[in-house]
């Protein structure tokens, strides 16, 4: 086994979009361990606690009026006029990556074992070794069109500090979202592109907000996937069937995911950390924070799955010390569903009724295909002792995660 | 509802394709070569009405499609959509682009490649839909590719319509677009028969605009071949001439269409009311007796007959197929009825009197209720119930509760316990828990027993506590459960439990296996003498019609407490083998009785409690319920050895159990700045969570009214029970931790856990996950009712 570094670096990102046609920036082998830095996009919602004085994240941030590191930022144009800017954040992740696995073909499965997790702390010396993050309540949350208080619309980002010695996090501020003009002339008046640094001196600082309120961490990748074969350029928010932005912070250290690999090599990347998220992730992210990542690389090849809870898989599913998840979507696999509108078109399938019956089917399914039982008996068993459960419902493909506990089944 | 839903994700490798294949069988059509390599991919949603019409919107890989083999029939209406495919017909190859409308005849030679990803709207009527209505004769035509205008545009939009919302039409609501599809591309069809080379042709599309004409005309006594002629502008010669060539005279030809048009409105439920005689006067016929007597030589039996045998099929089928709660034309009667009749009353106890007293003054007593036939009401709740016991706040309560699946395995559940037999008793002349359900007595409906089966709890209550009102919170807190235990001598003192895959679960419409649909009754034993009890499958039988002491069948799980008799199924042992079940002992319903209704269906959750069916509350929870009638009138029942989040398959493991609980009352006045302040639904509570419970429709009874349980069934939605739970957690952590909105909003994204309780209750819930740890430090709300 060899451990590799993989620093978050402006060649080793890729922003808002998974590539097939990426170089990788990491080839490993089968058994393989990698430590994989991230930066999170949200970083410039507070640039001098999140990238002020750390170098890498300056570099991959830095935008002027001349200069910006990384131009594409999604899966959309990148000739303009621009809407909002280069890949019109049709995809806002930033994601260190790809990491090729040797050998991988479509049809095997890679699988990813997270053996650790750690926050990146600041490195702008008035906050040298303390961890922040932030939390954006977006305009592609669920609340957005339900506000009961006023200005409505409205958008509010909260800062929040992770203490690692409690394992918590604690609101420090919030502020309203104000107009922001990037430095190509671009106005966002709401969140609609990443990256895009907030003035400081346009926003009023909201203090003592949640006061007493500790929310326990829960570290985690909120995307980690493979590159899917469907199209060159695909949007990172969507989740799909090689992965991607699943948004289940049960996916943290102990966890194993199992992708099945649509192209060769796999190509796996990963990003948009968060501190801590709820089942549903409800007002559009969650606390979006820098985090790296040690992670095991299993190459399972295809001929080697039957007879293993790999059997027949074309989705990802979870494996940890308890449950196995496999998680369902409004459109299982969007990209070969919807045509060839399917950026555009599943931004309005989001729903956890189509959801739902997707879990019920890949659930039932992975039962009566690795369990060997009968249709039957999967039914009476989910049941009686599966657990269906809200993913997220702002990620356009909203997701239903149905869990089965592993201790129902004699060692086999 | 007949509408197949269809995904090759159900499936395991090749299964998946022979599945897809079968779908597309029903439309007259085969795949061929899917492209392999990457996962193939298909789903379909269809739906077939009762004439054999079937339309379907596909999505799948690239792949081609040519027809079946011949099936007789109109062509085969397919409209591409978002992708064009390429038609190919002998030697010629045409792009057809998204949009356009492609009518193909059955069984000829012609394939469409879908090169990109298939992506079509589909439509296939038989010949049966039109009852004896002749359709164009289409032998050796062509497939002919239409654009979006006129006739074929509007032909082209109504399959696209009826294609998005298929799964969203009532069944009425189906059958009347279906029709109108038919006849749209009956019409089409005639294009076709004009465009064909045939020498014929144009004399088959004048004997085409003819029978069309004839169909307009239907309804006037004296139309004439001479009308006929006239209105085409041509010799009334030539008409007969035209008919002969068919074989078939046009007076002939008129009186089977007038006949067959009398068949088609006998035998439509919606017009069951109109007198016979005024159908066949609308059809043509003058004289009823003449009517009468020819009906019965063209058919074989008098329209009277037909209409009696048509109404048992609709009955028939509608039993089949499974619904639950009241159809709305009931409701509609029952209104009329419930204006002339009196309260619910339970049966007067039959004896042995042991019904508490009147409750002690001096707080806490402890009460028992015993479960026996005159402590039940079973399937409804209802306002109008006498309370068996009266309470004060703060007392203690056991209460015995039967699962209603105990009549699943009557040796092991019922026999030998004598409070069990007591409520299941049931002979030829003798049931002692007549009601069961919310609907009518004399089973008016469908039949299927006293109360319909419209709701299926067996609730153990109800229990006034005095002096709580309307705008009180009830809080009903768990002390301990205990499992009931079986008295049968071969079985004595082990626990057994029941779980249906029923007509009402997740399931149902989607089983991959045959035979279905199928219903699957597996039993379970509780093993509780262990350090981690847990429950394993003994066997399983298939659900097969039984027929219960009054004579009625069931063909389907339809009615509870029928009794399932020893030698009725086949037992299928090593079931779920070696699989142990952790058990997550909880009440599925705990209720006060709701305000809007005299008698309201226990199956639906709601504003009141009810059938909640979240396991959280289990053993140290607390549930509190918003009063909403003097008294409050707790009940108990739905007892569930173990249930995952979801109830998938319609039932948990149903066992009977007794619990313990202390009932306090809050009064309106004092829970003002508590976590109770304006609670407006139940309120789960747990050592470590708040959980708060969202609904599709949080107060159905208010909202849907009148028609509010039977509308409560026909609108289930996780996207509504989700938006409903987001909005009381964002009210429950403004109201009672004192957030702004903008907190309240963060804090849900960033820890509070949305997962889902059910989706098989008709009012389908997610429940919001608040731990308390997150305020162990809060100090501006209330942390709990501090009263």
């Amino acid at each position: 086994m060899t451990k590799h570094h993989l620093p978050a670096t402006p060649d080793t990102v890729h922003w808002g979009y998974f590539s097939k046609t990426l170089a990788p920036v990491l080839t490993l082998k089968s058994g393989d361990r990698a430590v994989i830095e991230s930066i999170t996009h949200h970083a410039n919602d507070d640039y001098a606690r999140m990238i002020e004085g750390d170098r890498a994240a300056e570099e991959i941030f830095l935008w002027t009026k001349d200069q910006k590191t990384l131009r594409r930022r999604g899966a959309g144009a990148t000739d303009g006029p621009f809407t909002y800017g280069s890949g019109e954040g049709l995809g806002v992740h930033l994601l260190t990556g790809p990491v090729a696995i040797e050998g991988a073909e479509p049809g095997d499965i890679i699988e990813v074992r997270v053996i650790d997790t750690w926050p990146r702390p600041s490195a702008n010396p008035a906050y040298a070794g303390r961890f922040f993050g932030s939390n954006p309540a977006a305009n592609w949350g669920f609340q957005y069109k339900d506000l009961i208080e006023g200005p409505a619309p409205r958008e509010v980002v909260t800062i929040y500090e992770l203490d690692m010695g409690e394992a918590s996090v604690k609101a420090l501020y919030s502020y309203l979202w104000t107009p922001q003009t990037d430095p190509d002339g671009i106005t966002h008046p709401t969140i609609d592109y990443p990256g895009v640094r907030v003035d400081h001196t346009t926003i009023v600082k909201k203090e003592g907000i949640l006061a007493g309120i500790s929310v326990p961490a829960r570290l985690h990748f909120g995307t980690m996937g493979l590159a899917p074969a469907e199209a060159d350029f695909v949007s990172t928010i969507p989740p799909n069937y090689t992965g991607g932005n699943m948004d289940d912070w049960r996916i943290a250290k102990g966890a194993r995911m199992y992708y099945p690999v649509a192209v060769p090599g796999g190509l796996f990347s990963c990003g948009d950390a968060h501190a801590s998220q709820g089942d549903s992730e409800l007002s559009g992210t969650a606390i979006e924070i820098s985090l790296t990542g040690e992670f095991e690389f299993i190459l399972h090849k295809k001929e080697e799955l039957d007879g293993t809870i790999l059997e027949g898989l074309t989705h990802p599913i979870l494996e940890n010390d308890d449950v196995w998840s496999v998680y369902g979507f409004s459109v299982a696999n969007y990209l070969s569903e919807l045509g060839p509108d399917h950026q555009s078109e599943i931004l309005k399938r989001g729903s956890l009724d189509s959801a739902m019956r997707d879990a019920f089917r890949k659930l039932r399914r992975f039962l009566m295909t690795t369990q060997k039982l009968s249709e039957d008996e999967a039914i009476s068993l989910m049941s009686v002792a599966a657990d269906f459960a809200v993913t997220q419902v702002v990620d356009a493909n909203w997701g239903v995660t149905g869990s089965i506990r592993k201790s129902l089944f004699p060692a086999r | 509802m007949n509408v197949q839903p269809f995904t090759s994700e159900s499936y395991s490798g090749d299964a998946g394709e022979a599945a897809w294949q079968d779908v597309l069988r029903g439309f007259g059509l085969q795949s061929q070569g899917a492209r392999h390599g990457s996962p193939a991919h298909a789903s379909a949603l269809s739906r077939l009405s009762s004439t054999g019409v079937r339309l379907g919107k596909f999505s799948a890989d690239a792949q081609s499609l040519r027809p079946l083999p011949s099936r007789a029939g109109l062509p085969l209406l397919l409209m591409p959509v978002e992708n064009s495919t390429v038609l190919v017909a002998g030697d010629d190859r045409q792009i057809v682009a998204a949009g356009q409308l492609i009518l193909a005849p059955r069984g000829a030679d012609w394939q469409l490649q879908f090169q990109r990803g298939l992506r079509a709207v589909v439509l296939s009527v038989p010949a049966e839909a039109f009852r004896g209505r002749k359709v164009p004769p289409l032998a050796g035509a062509q497939p002919r590719v239409f654009g979006a205008e006129g006739l074929p545009d509007i032909v082209g939009r109504t399959a696209l319509a009826t294609a998005e919302a298929l799964d969203r039409l009532s069944e009425a609501e189906w059958e009347a677009v279906a029709q109108s599809a038919a006849d749209l591309l009956l019409a089409l069809s005639g294009e076709l028969v004009a465009a064909t080379s045939d020498p014929s042709s144009s004399r088959a599309a004048l004997l085409q605009r003819l029978y069309a004409t004839i169909e307009r005309s239907i309804g006037s006594e004296d139309i004439s071949i001479a009308d006929i002629a006239k209105a085409e502008g041509i010799s009334e010669r030539y008409v007969q001439k035209l008919f002969e060539g068919t074989g078939e005279s046009f007076s002939h030809y008129l009186r089977e269409r007038r006949l067959q048009r009398a068949w088609h409105d006998l035998a439509n439920p919606a017009e069951a009311a109109v007198p016979i005689a005024e159908i066949a006067y609308r059809c043509g016929f003058a004289d009823a007796a003449h009517f009468s007597r020819l009906f019965r030589e063209r058919f074989g039996l008098p329209p009277r007959e037909l209409r009696r045998r048509e109404a048992d099929r609709q009955t028939h089928s509608a039993v089949a197929s499974g619904q639950r709660g009241w159809p709305q034309e009931a409701l509609v009667q029952l209104r009329a009825r419930q204006a002339a009749s009196g309260p619910v009353r339970r049966p007067a106890p039959r004896g042995d009197g042991d019904d508490a007293g009147t409750p002690v003054p001096e707080a806490p007593a402890r009460h028992y209720l015993p479960v026996h036939a005159q402590h039940v009401h079973w399937g409804y709740f209802s306002r109008s119930l006498e309370p068996l016991i009266e309470i004060a706040s703060g007392d203690i309560v056991t209460v015995e509760t039967l699962t209603q699946h105990a009549s699943d395995d009557p040796e092991r559940m019922i026999e030998g316990d004598p409070g069990a037999e007591s409520v299941f008793h049931w002979t030829s002349t003798d049931k002692t828990v007549n009601r069961r359900g919310a609907g009518p007595l004399d089973a008016s409906v469908f039949g299927r027993g006293a109360g319909e089966g419209f709701g299926v709890h067996i609730c153990t209550g109800p229990i006034a506590v005095h002096g709580a009102q309307p705008g009180d919170v009830l809080e009903v807190h768990i002390l301990d459960i205990e499992p009931r235990r079986s008295r049968h001598p071969a079985h004595a003192g082990r626990v057994f439990g029941s779980s249906v895959a029923a007509w009402w679960g997740y399931h149902y419409s989607e089983l991959l296996s045959e035979p279905h649909p199928r219903e699957c009754v597996t039993i379970y034993e509780i093993v509780t003498d262990t350090a981690e009890p847990y429950a394993r499958a003994l066997h399983s039988y298939r659900w097969e019609p039984q027929t219960d002491p009054s004579g009625v069948q069931h063909v389907l799980y339809d009615y509870p407490g029928v009794l399932v008799r020893p030698g009725t199924v086949t037992l299928q042992a090593k079931v779920l083998e070696g699989v142990r079940i952790p058990l997550r002992p909880h009440f599925g319903v705990i209720a006060v009785a709701p305000r809007e209704a005299e008698l309201v269906d226990s199956v639906p959750p709601a504003y009141f409690g009810g059938n909640l069916d979240n396991w959280r509350l289990g053993k140290g929870a607390t549930v509190y319920l918003p009063v909403s009638v003097p008294g409050a009138l707790l009940s108990v029942g739905d007892p569930h050895a173990a249930q995952g989040d979801g109830e998938l398959s319609g039932t948990a493991i149903e066992c009977s159990m007794t619990g313990t609980f202390r009932v306090t009352l809050h009064k309106k006045a004092d829970i003002g700045g508590s976590v109770l302040a304006d609670l407006t639904y139940p309120l789960i509570e747990t050592p470590e969570d708040w959980v708060l419970t969202g609904f599709s429709h949080p107060n159905y009874l208010a909202e849907f009214g009148a028609s509010s349980q039977s509308e409560v069934y026909a609108k289930s939605s996780l996207d509504l029970a989700m938006r409903d739970a987001f909005r009381k957690m964002r009210r429950f952590l403004m109201t009672t931790k004192a957030l702004s909105e903008d907190e309240a909003v963060a804090l849900m994204s960033a820890a509070v856990d949305f997962g889902i309780t059910q989706v098989v209750d008709g009012n389908w819930g997610v429940h919001a996950i608040l731990s308390k740890r997150l305020f162990a430090q809060h100090e501006r709300g209330e942390s709990g009712p501090e009263c």
